[in-house]
C-alpha cells in the first residue's frame, strides 16, 4: 500500500467508476468490471468482494487534494490505513479515544499499534496528537477512578 | 361559539380581534427573551470573542483572542486542522465587509471565495455574517452550495416500525424524487429488518438513491459495512468543549470515526446545530451561531465530506429568539463556505403555524442546498420516530406547487397515483419475497394490499412483533449482508431491483460518493462538487430549472388544459 | 389554563445531611437545586406542591413509605435521581427537575441509565406524577410494574423546547457546588387563587 500511485488524477477522471473503471479493484484483487449479477448468482463473490481497497481510497485522496480538499484527502488517507483493520479492533480503537477513556500510555500504546501492527501512521499521528490535547484538558483516564461513579 | 360568558371581574375585557389573533396557531409556538450571558441568544452577542490570528513558525498561536496555551480542544483542533495556515493573516486581515461582499457578488467566483474562506477563524466567520441580512445570506448560498444540482432527502420511518409500512413509502419517496432517505426505530432491536425494508423500497422507487438508518454508533457502522445501508449522518458534534464531553466524544473520536467509515466506502457526514449548546446548559456564554461556526470548522477538520446543520432536533431554541432564523440560514451558508455538502434541516417539528412553516424553510429552498431538507418526512408525521419534521406527506402537494410558483428545485416532483400505487405494491411484493428467501417473519398477501394504499402505520395489518424482533435478530447472527439481498431479490425475479442495489453496492468498491455532496443519479452516475462544481456567476449562470426538468416540475395534480379547457392535463 | 381556586404551595424544610435510608420500603423523592424554591410550578404551570403530593400518594397507595431529598451541587437528572437511589433504603428513587422532568433510578443501574425515563415535562400531568409514584413503590417492593405509557406530541418542540433551556440555565445557577444532598419535609399551604 505504501507504493505510491502517481496517477497523476485531475478532477476530469471522476467518477473514477464511469471514466477510470480501469484503476478499480476489489481488496481482493478483482477488477470492479467483475462485479456482475452473474457472479453474485453463482456465489463467485463474497461480502469482502465489495469492500473498498486502500489503493482506491489512496486515488479518492489524489481526487481530494486536486480539487483542493486536503482535510477530505487526509481523511481518505487515514481510512486506507484503516481498511484492514478488523472492524470491531477500529470501534474498541474509537471507544479508546472518547474522553476520560484511556490513560497516556494506553494511548501510547494505541499509537504504536496502529503504526507497527496496522502500518498506519497517520492514524498514529492523530492518536498521539489527541494524547497531548487530552493530557492538557484533564481528558486522560484517572488512574483507579470508578467508571461511572457520579459522586463528588 | 359566540355565548356571552360573564367575564370574571377584574379581567381586562379583550377585542374580538384579539381573541382571534390569541387563537391562532402561532402563539402555541414559544419565544423566549435573549439572555446572552448564557448564551441565549441567536447571533449577536457582545460575549463572543473577536477575530484574531497569529501564525509562529507554521503554528496558529493565538487564535480569536486565546493563546495556544489557554486553548480549549476545539480551539486546538480548528487551529491545527481546519484553518489553512498559509493563509490564514492574510485573510482575516481582510476587512470583513470585503469577504461578505464577494460572498454576494456574481464576480467572485466560488473558488474566489474558498481562497479566502479556508483561512477564517470562527470569530471572523461570524463577523462576516454579521453584516449580511437574509436575503445576502440566500445569494451566497446561491453561489457557496457544493454541488451545483439541488436535492432533496427524506425520513421513512413507521410508529410501529413496520418494515412493510417503510418499504412503500421509502418507493414512493424514491420516485417522488429524494435523492437520500433515512429511517430510525422505536423499538431500536427492529434495525435490522427496517433498513433491509428501506434499500429495497428505494431501489424499487429509484436505482441509486441512497438510505441510510439511524442509530448509536457501533449498530451504525455494522449495517453500514454490510451493505445493508448506504451512508450515515448521525454523527453529532458540538461547538463547546464541555457539551462534547457530555456527549462521550472529542474532536479527535470523531475524526477517527470519520476514517472508519470511509475504510469501508460508506460515505457519511457529521451533524450539528445552533442551539444544541445551549440546550445542553453549556454555552458558554456564546452566542449560538459562534459555536455552530466551531463545530463546522471542527468538521472541516475532521476531513468529513459533509455536515447536515440548520440547528436540527434544537431547532425550537433558535426557532424561539429574535433572529433565530436568520442565523440558522447563516450556518447553512457557512458549511457551504467551508466547502462541506450540507443537508440543511428543515427537518423537525418546527411551528404550529402554517405560515411560519413554510417561511422556515424559504431560506434554503429559494437558493437550494445540496439537501434542502436533512429529511422531509415521507410519512406523516405520526409514524415519524425523529419526532416530527416540518413537512410531511400532507405537504407534497403544497410543495410541488411553491417549486412551481417559484421555478425553483426543491428536488421533488408530482407523481401520478397509478405510478405510485405500482411502486409501493412491487416494494412491499419484492419485501415479500426476500423475507420468504432469507426466510425471516413472512409478509401476508393483505400486508401488500394494505401497503398499495395505506396512508399510515394505522392502515396496515399488525405484524407478529416478537417475530420480527426474532427475524431481526437472526439477520444479525447470521451475518446477512447487502449481497445476500441482492441474490434473494434475483432469484425471487425481482431483477431490476437486485442489479440497481448491486449497483449501488459496487460504488462502495469505486469510493465515488465519498466525495464532497455525492449522490446518485437515476443512471447510476455519481453526482458530487467535483463533477458538477456549482459554477454560478450571477443572473443566467448555475443551476437553472428549465428544460426536460421544468417541464416536469409544472405538472401538478389539477392543472386545467390550455387545449381543452373542459379537461386537465397530466 | 383555568386552575381550581384553592391553590396548594409548599416550601421544603431542610432537616439536616441527608442519610442512607434503613428502610426496605421506602422510595427517595430527590428533588433538584430549585425545586419548591426558586420555582413553584413545572414548565406547564403543574404547582410543585401537587408534583410531590402525586408522586407521594402513588407510592404510598403502593403501602410504601416516601422521603425527600434535595439534592443541592448538579441540575442533571440522571445524577440526580441516582443520588436519590443510592440514598433510597430500597435502592429505588424518583428525581424530578424544576420544569417536570422526571426519572425513576435504581442504585446498582449505571448513572447513565434508568428504570423509567419521562423526557417530555409538558406531557406530565398530576396523573402521570401518580403513576410515576405508584411504579417506583411497585419497583421498591421489588415488582415489575408496566412502564408509565409515555406520551409524545411532535409539537412540544416548538412550544416548550426554548422555555426548557430557560428554565434549565436559572436551575444551573441554583447549584451550590460542594454541598451534599439535604433531608427535606415538604410543608404544605392552601392559598387562596389570585
Amino acid at each position: 500500500m505504501s507504493a505510491s500511485l502517481d496517477t497523476g488524477l485531475t478532477r476530469g477522471d471522476y467518477p473514477l467508476s464511469v471514466n477510470r473503471p480501469e484503476l478499480l479493484r476489489t481488496p481482493t484483487g478483482k477488477p470492479i468490471t467483475a462485479l456482475t449479477m452473474d457472479a453474485v448468482v453463482s456465489g463467485e463473490l463474497s461480502a469482502e468482494d465489495l469492500r473498498i481497497a486502500p489503493e482506491t481510497l489512496e486515488l479518492q485522496a489524489q481526487l481530494a487534494d486536486a480539487s483542493n480538499r486536503p482535510q477530505l484527502a487526509m481523511n481518505f488517507r487515514r481510512a486506507a490505513e484503516m481498511c484492514a483493520i478488523p472492524d470491531a479492533e477500529v470501534l474498541g480503537m474509537y471507544n479508546a479515544l472518547r474522553p476520560r477513556a484511556s490513560t497516556a500510555a494506553g494511548l501510547a500504546a494505541l499509537a504504536d499499534r496502529l503504526e507497527t501492527t496496522w502500518s498506519a501512521p497517520v492514524c498514529a499521528g492523530l492518536v498521539r496528537e489527541a494524547a497531548e490535547v487530552y493530557a492538557r484538558r484533564d481528558l486522560l483516564a484517572r488512574a483507579g477512578a470508578e467508571d461511572g461513579e457520579d459522586t463528588p | 361559539m359566540t355565548t356571552a360568558q360573564p367575564r370574571p371581574a377584574g379581567q381586562p375585557r379583550h377585542s374580538l380581534r384579539t381573541d382571534i389573533l390569541e387563537a391562532r396557531p402561532v402563539n402555541l409556538d414559544g419565544f423566549v427573551e435573549e439572555w446572552p450571558e448564557k448564551g441565549l441568544v441567536a447571533m449577536e452577542s457582545e460575549f463572543d470573542p473577536a477575530p484574531s490570528v497569529r501564525v509562529e513558525d507554521g503554528r496558529i498561536v493565538e487564535l480569536d483572542g486565546r493563546q495556544r496555551a489557554d486553548f480549549d480542544f476545539m480551539d486546538s483542533f480548528i487551529a491545527d486542522h481546519a484553518i489553512d495556515v498559509a493563509s490564514a493573516e492574510e485573510s482575516n486581515a481582510l476587512p470583513s465587509a470585503e469577504i461578505a461582499r464577494m460572498l454576494i457578488d456574481p464576480r467572485a467566483s466560488r473558488d474566489d471565495v474558498l481562497a479566502v474562506t479556508r483561512g477564517l477563524t470562527p470569530a471572523k466567520v461570524l463577523d462576516v455574517l454579521k453584516l449580511m441580512n437574509v436575503v445576502e445570506i440566500m445569494q451566497g448560498m446561491q453561489k457557496m452550495r457544493a454541488r451545483r444540482t439541488p436535492a432533496n432527502q427524506a425520513h421513512s420511518t413507521s410508529a410501529r416500525d413496520n418494515p412493510v409500512q417503510v418499504a412503500a413509502d421509502a418507493a414512493e419517496g424514491a420516485l417522488r424524487g429524494f435523492a437520500e432517505l433515512e429511517t430510525t426505530l422505536g423499538v431500536l432491536r427492529y434495525a435490522p429488518l427496517v433498513a433491509i425494508a428501506l434499500q429495497v423500497g428505494a431501489q424499487v422507487g429509484r436505482g441509486g438513491v441512497l438510505t441510510q438508518c439511524a442509530l448509536e454508533e457501533a449498530t451504525e457502522l455494522e449495517l453500514g459495512m454490510r451493505g445493508i445501508t448506504a451512508y450515515a449522518e448521525t454523527i453529532s458534534i458540538y461547538g463547546t468543549e464541555s457539551v462534547f464531553i457530555d456527549g462521550d466524544d472529542t474532536p479527535w473520536s470523531k475524526a477517527f470515526l470519520a476514517s472508519a467509515y470511509a475504510s469501508r466506502g460508506i460515505k457519511m457526514r457529521f451533524t450539528s446545530g445552533t442551539g444544541s449548546e445551549v440546550q445542553m446548559g453549556n454555552a458558554e456564554g456564546k452566542s449560538m451561531l459562534y459555536l455552530e461556526i466551531r463545530c463546522i470548522l471542527m468538521a472541516k477538520g475532521a476531513g468529513v465530506q459533509g455536515l447536515q446543520n440548520g440547528s436540527i432536533s434544537c431547532i425550537g431554541v433558535p426557532g424561539a429568539v429574535p433572529g433565530g432564523l436568520r442565523a440558522v440560514a447563516a450556518e447553512n451558508l457557512v458549511a457551504s463556505m467551508m466547502d462541506l455538502e450540507c443537508a440543511s434541516g428543515n427537518d423537525q417539528s418546527f411551528s404550529h403555524s402554517a405560515m411560519r412553516r413554510t417561511a422556515r424553510m424559504m431560506p434554503q429552498l429559494l437558493p437550494g442546498t445540496d439537501f434542502v431538507c436533512s429529511g422531509y418526512s415521507a410519512v406523516p408525521n405520526a409514524d415519524n420516530m425523529f419526532a416530527g419534521s416540518n413537512f410531511d406527506t400532507e405537504d407534497y402537494d403544497d410543495w410541488n406547487t411553491i417549486q412551481r410558483d417559484f421555478q425553483v428545485d426543491g428536488g421533488l416532483r408530482h407523481v401520478r397515483e397509478d405510478e405510485i400505487l405500482l411502486a409501493r405494491s412491487k416494494a412491499a411484493r419484492a419485501l415479500q419475497a426476500l423475507f420468504a428467501y432469507l426466510d425471516l417473519p413472512a409478509v401476508t398477501d393483505d400486508e401488500v394490499e394494505a401497503a398499495t394504499y395505506a396512508n399510515s402505520s394505522a392502515d396496515y395489518p399488525f405484524r407478529d412483533v416478537l417475530a420480527d424482533l426474532k427475524g431481526a435478530q437472526a439477520v444479525m447472527d447470521r451475518g446477512i449482508t447487502g449481497l445476500d439481498i441482492v441474490k434473494g431479490l434475483e432469484s425471487a425475479g425481482f431483477h431490476d431491483v437486485a442489479e440497481n442495489l448491486l449497483t449501488v453496492l459496487r460504488q462502495r468498491v469505486s469510493g465515488d460518493l465519498l466525495q464532497t455532496s455525492a449522490v446518485l443519479t437515476a443512471d447510476f452516475t455519481p453526482l458530487s462538487a467535483i463533477n458538477d462544481p456549482n459554477d454560478y456567476a450571477g443572473p443566467g449562470t448555475g443551476y437553472r430549472l428549465e428544460g426536460e426538468r421544468w417541464a416536469e416540475l409544472k405538472k401538478l395534480r389539477h392543472v386545467t388544459s390550455a387545449t381543452d379547457p373542459e379537461s386537465e392535463v397530466g | 389554563m383555568t386552575t381550581a381556586t384553592p391553590d396548594r404551595t409548599v416550601s421544603l424544610r431542610e432537616l439536616g445531611p441527608a442519610t442512607r435510608g434503613t428502610r426496605p420500603d421506602e422510595v427517595v423523592i430527590a428533588v433538584s437545586p430549585a425545586f419548591a424554591g426558586h420555582f413553584s410550578k413545572t414548565i406547564v404551570e403543574v404547582p410543585h406542591a401537587e408534583v410531590l403530593r402525586q408522586l407521594m400518594a402513588g407510592i404510598e397507595e403502593q403501602g410504601v413509605g416516601a422521603r425527600l431529598v434535595r439534592v443541592r451541587d448538579t441540575a442533571d437528572l440522571a445524577a440526580i435521581a441516582h443520588i436519590g437511589a443510592k440514598l433510597s433504603g430500597s435502592g429505588i428513587s424518583v428525581g424530578i427537575l424544576s420544569r417536570g422532568t422526571t426519572m425513576i433510578h435504581q442504585k446498582d443501574l449505571a448513572r447513565l441509565s434508568n428504570l423509567e425515563l419521562f423526557p417530555q415535562s409538558p406531557l406530565l400531568d398530576p396523573a402521570v406524577f401518580r403513576m410515576i409514584g405508584s411504579n417506583a413503590a411497585q419497583y421498591a417492593k421489588g415488582e415489575s410494574p408496566q412502564p408509565v405509557p409515555t406520551r409524545n406530541d411532535q409539537m412540544a418542540r416548538p412550544r416548550w423546547q426554548a422555555k426548557a433551556a430557560l428554565l434549565h440555565l436559572k436551575e444551573f445557577e441554583c447549584i451550590e457546588a460542594g454541598r451534599g444532598p439535604v433531608e427535606v419535609e415538604a410543608v404544605f399551604e392552601l392559598t387562596d387563587a389570585g
